[in-house]
């Protein structure tokens, strides 16, 4: 295998004695609330939108005002999504640091789009909430701007994901060059299908969530809610069957030393397992398709089912850091070692032969022209980009006339390039010139 | 820096793309967060205790731009922060997360707060104005939200003062010596310039944040179609203009104070760090200069105080103008004095350890830069390879500062330079003309290819 691998970061690892279970669970639990408020962005600003247009063309009041309800959860979880981005990003970069990095580098610097893009798309939103009456009267504006935000929203899950997929597969790190050798292949392409499909299932599961809180609510809130409940369970049943398909094949789309090894972990059955879970959700949901409403009880166990299959994808995916980075972990830390043993032993020699140097005494004139700058364009005996003392000295100016080109500056007389004007006291003009005029 | 893969930014260099983010970062943090919470916070509990629901209903539209521009452009730029520096040093960032991850974690931690109760703030608001008990519960939420954004820059200073200032007279925070690096936490947190810097910019944000707020008073009452918001205009701003009569002189002094604080080599840097080199001679151009900043926040806030109601928009434009220059400079003089370090004594800008520089002068610096081909490591015999070796050494060592054609670039730095001038000057870097610069590092050969490297950049195009 052609590894290329940086260096690790010669520090400890601040663990503070904790396992190294604590911080993989660490890890996996922050991952899922980050992915759990990224797929109701995605699905919430999408729904927003929909039922806006919906509300339109059916001319319905009720779409209407859940696509504006709709603009809450938005908000709540582009806030919350971003935050909870920050610790999974935290807890990888302290511990698998040389790999994640190496990623960000390959794919810069399309990557920054997830900062950019991502202020973009933020913004845009926020005008889309705000300008909500304002714009009442001017819906076809009013959804271009939702329009374009969710698709701005869209971008970012493939350029984050190819990101990802590189720093998981630490061999592609030689063969890939740019972004699009990582996000043009199989891999990236079933991830972002099973990640689209999760974020409207998801998405469903909160519609409904929330249709039971609005009905509750009463007035005009219940028919929204009524609406919600509706439509919720519409979504995550037209997302969660290919889902169910797609998410096993997934596991088996990263490179072969990767996946081949992965069969044989128990991780492999995690997949599967999140697909029965969803199955499960899929048949609840059938059971009570016909039911306008749903009790809180069924809403609360429909979002407990479908957290339990969002965590075990997140497991399944921690199983692929497991098996994927044993080798190239072992690899790295033995060449640092060996990298570092070395620089050590240097160091320790540079730092005896320093001491024991004799100390080397600079006429003053010397240590006045290095400290000047004077010496970064010219030498004693050599032309470099000013002449050389030598040729100075031989030239018999006044020794005025030189204290003069030293401090106002000077073209012409040595050629085109001029030597700027240098800030010195009259004094340490007249030492440094008396020295130059010496070194005939 | 050499052992991973190189990004490099053309034309406008490495340095500027991470200031574009930390310059938006700093403007926004500051002056819509952490000042920006106090002085909200602050105008809150002044109109709800003066019953004075006008004025409490403009501060509610404040707080809805501070609301969008912090919870967007601030929290993204902020983990734009480590992406940025994720591409530009990677070894530094990734040193830091090692030095600071409990810290960060920590911070994370109050972030959710901060976030949370910005959130809870800001959208129940409305229904909570309308009662006593809902704006005094309300107003509690400001302060808890001001808090907690001041303990985020508690730490996040910390850090900066750490790059600086790594060493607690001298109880070093590592001994390089040892693999791996055993950190002295303590001493890394406990650093000289932490609580001087903090406490800078805390006022400084305070009084940033003023400015904004008088500025957007302006905007909201004066376009508002509602007489009695705008009504409100003449005490808010008289409001927000006390706040900055308080917190400008205090933020003064403490920035004096912080200065004193700066190593003297890193303070030596000022002038140069202020402006550009070719203005470091020019003292008295920089004094006007920041005269002319602290004259004008100066003169706009007694202007604010004492005539709130003819505040004219231009003088409120220029209030903020001059805050936001204070911020542009401050930063790249507080980056720019660590050098030729990004972290002090430790790490040089170029992200390599001073303590590698020894093996690696033996060695050279591309035996280990495992992303580089292996054609353009090593001279060939024939030297046919010369200068692709040399420009594999320049993306290396110089390309964080210096891009080739565009800003700091090397084309434009040696014109007119011939080859035995620039290896003269590669030799003596960190001398007295750039004290700045980092040496060079890496064997006599790599030396000559990269001096090659730079003379052929002029060569190029040229008729022969």
């Amino acid at each position: 295998m052609n590894w290329k691998l940086p260096f690790d970061i010669p520090l400890v690892v601040p663990t503070m004695g904790l396992p190294g279970w604590f911080f993989d669970t660490l890890g996996v639990i922050v991952f899922v609330v980050h992915i759990a408020f990224i797929y109701t962005l995605i699905g919430a600003s999408t729904a927003s939108v929909l039922y806006n247009i919906f509300g339109v063309f059916k001319k319905s009041k009720t779409n209407d005002l859940l696509a504006y309800k709709m603009t809450n959860p938005t908000t709540i979880s582009e806030n919350m999504g971003a935050l909870w981005g920050v610790a999974p990003l935290l807890v990888i970069s302290v511990l698998y640091t040389g790999f994640f990095y190496t990623a960000i580098l390959k794919v810069s610097p399309h990557i920054l789009h997830i900062i950019y893009g991502n202020i973009f798309a933020f913004l845009l939103s926020y005008a889309y909430k705000f300008s909500w009456h304002a714009l009442h009267n001017h819906k076809g504006f009013h959804i271009a701007i939702g329009l374009v935000a969710v698709l701005t929203f869209y971008t970012l899950p493939p350029v984050f994901m190819s990101m990802s997929n590189l720093y998981l597969q630490p061999e592609l790190f030689a063969s890939v060059q740019n972004i699009w050798d990582i996000m043009l292949t199989p891999l990236t392409f079933f991830r972002l299908i099973n990640f689209f499909l999760t974020a409207f299932a998801f998405t469903g599961i909160v519609m409904i969530y929330l249709g039971v809180k609005w009905v509750k609510a009463g007035g005009e809130e219940a028919e929204v809610g009524r609406l919600a409940i509706d439509q919720g369970k519409k979504w995550f049943m037209w997302a969660a069957p290919v889902n169910i398909a797609v998410l096993p094949l997934v596991f088996f789309a990263f490179t072969p030393r990767i996946s081949e090894a992965y069969i044989h972990t128990p991780f492999v059955f995690l997949p599967f397992l999140a697909s029965a879970v969803l199955l499960i959700l899929f048949f609840f949901l059938l059971k009570r398709f016909s039911h306008v409403e749903m009790n809180a009880s069924d809403a609360t166990k429909a979002m407990v089912l479908m957290v339990v299959a969002v965590a075990l994808m997140a497991t399944a995916r921690h199983g692929i850091r497991v098996v994927s980075f044993e080798e190239p972990l072992q690899l790295q830390a033995e060449a640092t070692e060996k990298y570092m043993t070395n620089v050590i032993t240097e160091y320790k020699a540079h730092k005896e032969e320093m001491k024991n140097a004799p100390k080397v005494v600079l006429d003053p004139a010397v240590s006045l022209a290095d400290s000047k700058g004077c010496l970064a364009c010219h030498s004693v005996d050599t032309k470099l980009v000013g002449p050389s003392y030598k040729e100075v000295a031989a030239k018999g100016e006044a020794a005025d006339v030189l204290i003069a080109s030293v401090k106002k500056g000077s073209t012409g007389k040595w050629g085109e390039t001029p030597m700027p004007p240098q800030t010195l006291t009259d004094e340490e003009a007249k030492t440094l010139i008396e020295w130059v005029l010496k070194q005939k | 820096m050499f052992d991973f893969p190189i990004f490099e930014m053309p034309t406008i260099g490495l340095r500027m793309l991470m200031a574009i983010n930390a310059i938006i970062h700093t403007f926004v943090s500051h002056g819509g967060a952490v000042g920006g919470s106090v002085v909200l916070a602050l105008a809150a509990w002044w109109t709800n205790k003066r019953g004075d629901m006008a004025g409490y209903e403009t501060v509610y539209r404040l707080l809805m731009v501070f609301f969008i521009i912090t919870t967007s452009v601030g929290a993204l730029t902020g983990i734009g922060m480590w992406i940025h520096a994720n591409i530009i040093s990677p070894n530094a960032i990734g040193g830091l997360i090692r030095v600071f991850f409990w810290k960060w974690f920590i911070e994370w931690i109050v972030f959710n707060f901060e976030v949370i109760i910005l959130l809870f703030w800001f959208m129940t608001w409305k229904p909570k104005a309308l009662t006593p008990q809902g704006r005094s519960s309300s107003v509690k939420l400001g302060v808890f939200y001001a808090a907690s954004s001041w303990v985020t820059m508690l730490i996040i200073t910390a850090i900066l003062g750490f790059m600086l200032t790594p060493n607690f007279d001298g109880q070093p925070w590592i001994d390089p010596e040892v693999y791996p690096g055993n950190v002295n936490y303590n001493n890394a947190l406990f650093n000289p310039t932490w609580i001087p810097g903090l406490m800078m910019r805390t006022f400084s944000s305070i009084a940033f944040a003023g400015a904004l707020a008088i500025l957007w008073t302006w905007i909201l009452t004066t376009f508002s179609k509602n007489e009695e918001i705008q009504e409100t205009k003449e005490r808010m701003i008289k409001f927000f203009a006390t706040i900055m009569m308080v917190t400008v002189p205090v933020a003064a002094a403490f920035g004096y104070y912080y200065l004193l604080q700066i190593p003297e080599a890193a303070r030596a840097m000022i002038p140069t760090a202020m402006m550009t080199r070719a203005f470091a001679d020019k003292m008295d151009l920089m004094h006007t200069i920041i005269s002319g900043i602290g004259g004008t926040v100066v003169l706009t806030t007694i202007i604010a105080y004492f005539s709130p109601k003819r505040m004219p928009y231009i003088a409120a434009t220029l209030m903020v103008s001059a805050f936001l220059l204070f911020w542009g400079y401050e930063e790249r003089t507080r980056e720019f004095i660590r050098k030729p370090f990004l972290i002090y004594n430790y790490m040089y800008s170029n992200g390599i350890r001073v303590t590698d520089v020894p093996y690696l002068n033996k060695v050279g610096i591309l035996k280990h830069a495992i992303f580089v081909d292996e054609d353009k490591k090593v001279v060939k015999e024939d030297k046919s390879n010369l200068i692709e070796v040399g420009h594999t050494v320049a993306q290396i060592e110089c390309r964080v500062c210096h891009t080739v054609n565009g800003i700091n670039g090397l084309k434009a730095l040696t014109a007119g330079w011939s080859e035995a001038a620039i290896r003269n000057r590669i030799n003596n870097l960190p001398g007295g003309g750039t004290p700045y610069m980092a040496p060079f590092v890496g064997t006599e050969a790599e030396k000559d290819a990269l001096a090659a490297y730079i003379a052929s950049l002029n060569k190029r195009g040229e008729i022969k």
